[in-house]
């Protein structure tokens, strides 16, 4: 029994976990309001988009690399999904994700182009598309806003829709939002790819050690692929859960949030160098920064103080793994 | 039906400047123990790595189950039943024990999903057939050298493998460790599994093996079941005549035999035990043993890179902390690195630079900048020194081959007038004739009153080149010979190989 | 031996290219004084991000950062030159507060430079990640203390940096060349700059050489971070006001044209020359699209579309000169 407990404690998981108990504890005693149900329903509804962002950007960095175009992707997404939509006339919100989501499988493929087959730096091929998606998007469909009365109905629908109602003291309702079942949807597939297919099991390979994959006999090239196209098929589905929630649209939105997103990942204890971290960790590490970025102004702090704390985080976070990493290697004398 | 598993004829292949294979046959049968012996830089390598597909030999042919290949691709090989067992193993660190035992096999049969049980199963199958047993859950980056052997080794025998290629599998194991290895190979025997065994340890080579091929210089010295061989015998065909049949000879006299370094008790935990030695102007003290007796380790402790514990070091008879590179350099300890592509050399840089880089501060002119005249100066001297032969010093090191390339990590730890000279592993991978080149300028340096380590695997290099020799195993000193004329070759070999254990303890 | 000033003359001749096809295609509305004005006093602030950029990547890492930096310094410059500076203050005082803000601006990038060195030596961050973190933190910083405003109204004398001139040269292009000198000496002549380019190309051999890859890393994210406060100060100066958030446009273009004037991401290889000839390319174009009113977001595109299309080009090249055998010799 003492041997479980002290594995379960090893895994960075379980600290995050505590910390999150911690830190809602505080809140609630400054805001009481803050571990009711309804809120708690409403903070699911609203960081259920970044989870998604997350587990897609969680994925790539378990292979080894970095994907920081995801935000234009999502927006270019949801921008074009909305304006086929009011082109069209159709008012059909599985139209939207479709469209959205094939819009993100072909820009994830892009990316998987520059990066599996002419084998370029992730880093930099994605800091190129970041900007060639968005700066396409903005110059070739439009800047134009589209406000709550000209989006079709469907996603307002959408936004609205809930799984069930519960009531309030005044008899109005409140419920938990359709959203949560996406994004249990989407853990549930990515946790079946990643544990039980072999396909997942190339990402943590390539992840951990490229030259055995390769050796072992593990299509790369194929795998990458995936691992682009998946990214961008779900910032597709953000991209429309976006839209339905501001019911608004801006093209320049979305983008410029991307540190956030990493903060959560990087905080849920994924490692940079690849091949390791977890989909739970991942999420606890949505749920933290969604707390804290919700909470700022509880905290005594103007929403001015979010870039600084998201930063912070990510560096502390990243401290902690990479000077354990650190000592590890000095200990069994690998050179770097 | 053919009775051959693996033929290969005539496989020739060289490298810029060097023939690694020229001409060579090979042959085995089905459910073989077959042994690929030769010193570092014979060849057994490549041999393998064109067996396995990985690298086109430039000349001969391959026959596999009787099919013959003129093309060899990876894929080919391992369709065919060939599984290798590389060197540097080629685990995943972040997956567990029981996945990298049983990915590869997974990939192969191009399985689509994973079934853990079965992962865990088989490998659970896989090592009690070696008699072993591991923690399955955990991650092979926490698991210990030898263990992660045991992990490659049962990996490669999950596959239908017909060919089983063993690359040094022993380096870290040790002796019941071996033996459990040695009663799987025969297991394999018994289902028609051949098995390749690489190595340059003799008492291991006549244990297990029935046929033995041997290499030197890229040329198959013969063919032999083992039988006919002994110990001697198979010493002399893998080593040949000795080129330099001179010895080297201590030249300190009594009043000048000033000792340069002492190290005294010094330990680090996991790494050695206990080492206390003392090395002398003009000496070449040799250290030997097995991979894993902490030779490595030890010479690091020495260069900075590698803090001892407990223990004292003395230089010139002061006591001295080494806690880092410069330190080192500042008291005038080179060390010539084990791996010389990433350790030793800035391969894409040319090969002034690569001279040049541990003297910077000598070619600064009165501005503290580099100074062109003195930076040529510096290249062109110690690149003549050493004889380093290239159309151009502006080239990248890259072009270089083994022994020249070998030459420039010489000539950038001799341009930092070294007081102590620590070379581990000086020969590895070069030509014969480069070879006894940089063991005379090595001798030279001693004579001009450097003094000098020699760390090495290969008993002749150390009997022809040290007038001292510490054994270590396990991390301990385990025997000082003062003298190397009063120990034969065999003698050494079986301190080494511990074959004198009973006795010893 | 002429491989080696290979891509140099490449780059030279795509940078006159380029000029010529400006020329030619755009004639009268490219050569103008006020075009040329607006290019020269772009490139300063720009080239000096570059620069900054340039050295992280010679060591084989990278510094998001800068821009974050650029904005944090210019903030704290802005602030001494709004609170302290005073209308009724002899010139003597606004002089030395002129000095002090500028003081104070270097300070603080150095301070920057060392709290990513910092946690890319010491704790062992790495480099994409560190200052990605840092980004952040810089910018969170500029925020807080301004409040998401911007400052205004320096005084006239700290605006001569900006907008003065000696002789017919902007001060600025002054600055400009004299950085860009000491970069290019600082990296080709003296040990620590030979040590960068090694530690780059090989960072397990650099400490294996006695290099004291601590210090030595610790010191390129210094200069980067006083490059990128030099920059700042000509930028505030220029345009008489500090806003937090501004610039970060710049980070895909300075990644940009360290990559196409032929620094190897990865380390080790890399001229000033190639960067500066990079910016000067950059600059042609983006005047060219300026005249063509191209809109900021055909720009953001083409400038990613670029970055992705050197990549690959470069990529080509090093194939075709492996296979070529160009890179191996016989020994």
């Amino acid at each position: 029994m003492n041997t479980k407990i002290k594995k379960i404690f090893k895994h960075n998981e379980i600290y995050l976990f505590l910390i999150i108990i911690v830190f809602s504890l505080i809140i609630t005693s400054i805001n009481p309001a803050f571990l009711t149900l309804e809120n708690l329903f409403d903070l699911t509804k609203s960081s259920a988009g970044m989870g998604i962002l997350a587990i897609g950007f969680f994925i790539v960095l378990l292979s080894g690399g970095i994907d920081v175009s995801f935000t234009a992707i999502a927006i270019a997404g949801q921008y074009i999904s909305a304006n086929v939509l009011m082109a069209s006339g159709v008012d059909n919100i599985f139209l939207a994700f479709l469209i959205s989501c094939s819009v993100g499988v072909f820009l994830g493929a892009v990316n998987g182009i520059f990066i599996s087959i002419f084998k370029l730096s992730t880093l930099i091929v994605t800091l190129g598309t970041l900007s060639a998606f968005h700066g396409a998007l903005l110059a070739f469909v439009g800047t134009k806003a589209i406000n709550t009365a000209e989006l079709p109905d469907c996603f307002k629908v959408f936004g609205h829709k809930n799984i069930f109602m519960l009531s309030r003291a005044d008899g109005t309702s409140y419920g938990l939002s359709v959203y949560v079942l996406i994004l249990i949807g989407v853990v549930i597939f990515s946790w079946l790819i990643l544990k039980y297919t072999m396909l997942g099991r190339g990402i943590y390979a390539i992840g951990g050690n490229r030259e055995s994959a390769l050796r072992s006999g593990f299509n790369i090239v194929g795998i990458q692929f995936f691992i682009y196209c998946y990214v961008g098929f779900l910032a597709g589905i953000m991209g429309v859960m976006h839209i339905s929630l501001l019911r608004y649209s801006n093209p320049m939105y979305i983008v410029g949030t991307e540190l956030s997103v990493i903060a959560a990942v990087v905080l849920g204890g994924a490692r940079i160098t690849g091949g390791t971290g977890s989909i739970l960790g991942t999420l606890l590490g949505v749920v933290m920064i969604s707390i804290l970025e919700k909470n700022l102004v509880l905290m005594g702090l103007s929403s001015y103080w979010h870039q600084f704390f998201v930063g912070l985080i990510i560096i502390v976070g990243v401290s902690i793994t990479s000077y354990q990493n650190k000592r590890r290697s000095i200990e069994s004398l690998t050179f770097r | 039906m053919a009775e051959e598993l693996l033929e290969v004829k005539n496989i020739s292949k060289a490298y810029t400047g060097v023939q690694a294979l020229d001409n060579v046959s090979m042959s085995i049968k089905r459910g073989e123990i077959h042994c690929l012996v030769g010193e570092n830089g014979s060849g057994k390598s490549t041999l393998i790595k064109i067996v396995a597909g990985v690298v086109k030999a430039d000349e001969g042919e391959i026959i596999i189950n009787g099919r013959l290949y003129k093309n060899l691709h990876a894929i080919d090989s391992i369709e065919e039943g060939i599984q290798v067992i590389y060197q540097d193993l080629s685990l995943y660190p972040n997956l567990s024990v029981a996945e990298n035992i049983s990915l590869n096999q997974m990939v192969e049969i191009k399985k689509k999903f994973i079934s853990w049980k079965e992962v865990k199963n088989n490998a659970r199958a896989e090592l009690s057939n070696i008699g072993k047993e591991l923690d399955l859950d955990v991650m092979v980056e926490d698991v210990s050298v030898a263990e992660k052997q045991l992990v490659a080794i049962c990996r490669a025998l999950t596959h239908s493998a017909r060919l089983i290629i063993m690359d040094e599998p022993t380096s870290a194991l040790t002796k019941s460790e071996i033996d459990s290895l040695f009663s799987v190979i025969l297991g394999l025997k018994e289902k028609g599994i051949s098995t390749l065994f690489i190595s340059h340890k003799i008492s291991e080579v006549l244990k297990i093996s029935e046929k033995v091929t041997i290499l030197r210089d890229g040329r198959k010295v013969g063919e032999y079941s083992t039988d006919e061989l002994d110990n001697d015998k198979l010493i002399f065909l893998m080593t040949g005549k000795k080129i330099a049949n001179s010895s080297f000879k201590y030249k300190g006299k009594e009043h000048d035999r000033k000792v340069l370094l002492e190290v005294r008790n010094l330990s680090k935990k996991g790494n050695f035990e206990d080492v206390s030695f003392k090395l002398r102007k003009g000496e070449i003290l040799g250290i030997t043993g097995l991979l894993g007796s902490g030779r490595t380790e030890l010479a690091l402790s020495l260069f900075g890179l590698n803090k001892a514990d407990s223990g004292e070091i003395y230089i010139d008879g002061k006591r001295v902390r080494i806690n880092s590179t410069q330190d080192a350099v500042k008291l005038g300890i080179s060390y010539l690195p084990e791996d010389r592509l990433s350790q030793g050399l800035f391969i894409e840089q040319s090969i002034g630079n690569n001279i040049i880089i541990t003297i910077l501060k000598k070619i600064l002119n009165r501005l503290k900048l580099i100074s062109s005249s003195k930076r040529e100066k510096s290249i062109k001297r110690w690149s003549e020194k050493l004889d380093v032969r290239a159309p151009s010093l502006e080239l990248a090191v890259q072009s270089l081959s083994g022994g020249n390339q070998q030459r420039v990590v010489l000539a950038k730890w001799l341009a930092t007038s070294p007081k102590i000279f620590i070379l581990d592993g000086p020969t590895i991978g070069i030509d014969i004739a480069s070879k006894s080149n940089i063991h005379s300028i090595v001798r030279g340096l001693a004579n001009a009153g450097i003094g000098i380590i020699i760390i090495s695997d290969e008993i002749p290099e150390v009997l022809q080149n040290c007038n001292r020799v510490l054994v270590m195993s396990e991390g301990r000193v385990i025997r000082k010979i003062d003298d190397v004329s009063d120990v034969t070759e065999e003698e050494l070999f079986n301190i080494v190989s511990r074959k004198e254990l009973i006795k010893v303890s | 031996m002429l491989g080696k000033y290979a891509k140099t003359i490449v780059l030279f001749i795509i940078m006159v290219g380029v000029f010529a096809v400006m020329v030619i295609f755009l004639q009268d509305k490219f050569l103008t004084v006020t075009n040329f004005q607006s290019i020269s006093s772009q490139i300063p602030e720009f080239g000096l991000l570059a620069l900054a950029m340039m050295l992280a990547m010679m060591t084989g890492g990278i510094d998001l950062s800068v821009v974050s930096i650029t904005n944090l310094t210019g903030v704290v410059a802005a602030i001494i030159l709004t609170k302290f500076a005073g209308p009724q203050m002899g010139e003597g005082q606004i002089i030395l507060i002129i000095i002090l803000a500028i003081l104070a601006a270097v300070a603080a990038s150095l301070v920057c430079g060392f709290i990513n060195g910092f946690l890319i030596v010491y704790v062992g961050v790495p480099p994409i990640l560190a200052t990605l973190g840092t980004m952040g933190l810089f910018l969170g910083i500029a925020v807080v203390i301004t409040e998401g405003h911007g400052v205004t109204g320096f005084p006239d004398k700290f605006l001569y940096i900006g907008s003065g001139t000696i002789g017919v040269i902007p001060i600025p292009l002054i600055i400009f060349i004299i950085c860009t000198l000491i970069v290019a000496l600082a990296l080709n002549k003296t040990s620590l700059g030979l040590s960068i380019q090694m530690l780059g190309s090989n960072p397990v051999a650099a400490r294996f050489a006695g290099i004291n890859n601590n210090s030595v890393l610790v010191k390129t994210y210094l200069m980067t971070g006083l490059l990128a406060g030099i920059s700042s100060i000509i930028m505030i100066s220029r345009v008489n006001s500090m806003r937090p958030g501004y610039g970060y446009a710049y980070l895909l273009t300075a990644i940009l044209v360290i990559v196409l004037g032929g620094v190897n991401p990865s380390g080790g290889f890399g001229t000033v020359s190639g960067v500066v000839m990079g910016v000067i390319i950059l600059q042609l174009l983006q005047s060219g699209f300026n005249i063509l009113a191209f809109s900021p977001f055909f720009k953001k595109f083409i400038w990613g579309f670029m970055l992705l299309l050197v990549m690959v080009i470069n990529f080509i090249i090093a194939g075709y000169q492996q296979r070529s055998g160009k890179l191996k010799t016989r020994a």
